[in-house]
């Protein structure tokens, strides 16, 4: 059963969502400046896990929004 | 006039360095996030990504390491291993017959064969383990 999402809940995926965004900057400028293939490539990968990351954040957001109260209780 | 390009000053081991440092933050912060939710299905997005990027923070530990990017820290000698073994199946032990003493049926009727007597290389009934 979907519950409301707590103040604290949302914090944390708030947090989590700049988390993985400056994740997915730093593997780009690994990328970007990199000579290692091995690490650069890793990097490559990597950077899309953390968008899949934020996406699945992002959509709990939007799954809970409808349950969320309009008033403080 | 050709605007000059500022390098990072950084070198690709200090920028992978500093991923690795954040990923294993993440796993942690995480991993609080798990235990602080309420809502199941939140408790299990944060598990699995906590999960994710542990898996992550593996493969850039292991690929720094391949390139020669992280100083690992030298194998325990055997002699410190053995030491540690040998205390901590003493505590077992003396855990094992704390357990069966305080859990054990009223006083004159016991349902437990103590097996504290056996050689400590013995199997236990029922023990499971997570190692290999």
């Amino acid at each position: 059963m979907l519950q409301p999402m707590t103040a604290k809940e949302l914090e944390y995926i708030a947090d989590s969502m700049s988390n993985e965004d400056l994740l997915m900057k730093q593997c780009a400028a690994v990328v970007a400046t990199g000579t290692t293939p091995a690490l650069t490539n890793l990097c490559s990968q990597m950077i899309q896990t953390h968008q899949q990351h934020y996406d699945s954040l992002l959509h709990a957001i939007n799954h809970h929004l409808q349950m969320a109260p309009t008033q403080p209780q | 006039m050709f605007q000059q390009q500022k390098q990072s000053i950084l070198t690709e081991e200090d920028l992978a360095g500093s991923i690795l440092g954040d990923l294993k933050r993440v796993v942690r912060e995480y991993a609080t996030a798990a235990t602080e939710s309420t809502c199941p299905d939140i408790r299990q997005l944060f598990t699995k990504l906590m999960d994710s990027t542990l898996a992550l923070q593996g493969q850039m530990f292991q690929a720094m390491q391949q390139a020669n990017m992280y100083n690992v820290s030298s194998p325990a000698l055997r002699q410190e291993l053995d030491k540690q073994a040998k205390q901590y199946q003493q505590t077992k032990q003396k855990t094992n017959q704390f357990l069966q003493q305080n859990l054990g049926q009223r006083q004159g009727q016991t349902m437990y064969t103590p097996n504290m007597q056996h050689q400590s290389g013995q199997h236990q009934q029922g023990t499971q383990t997570y190692y290999m």
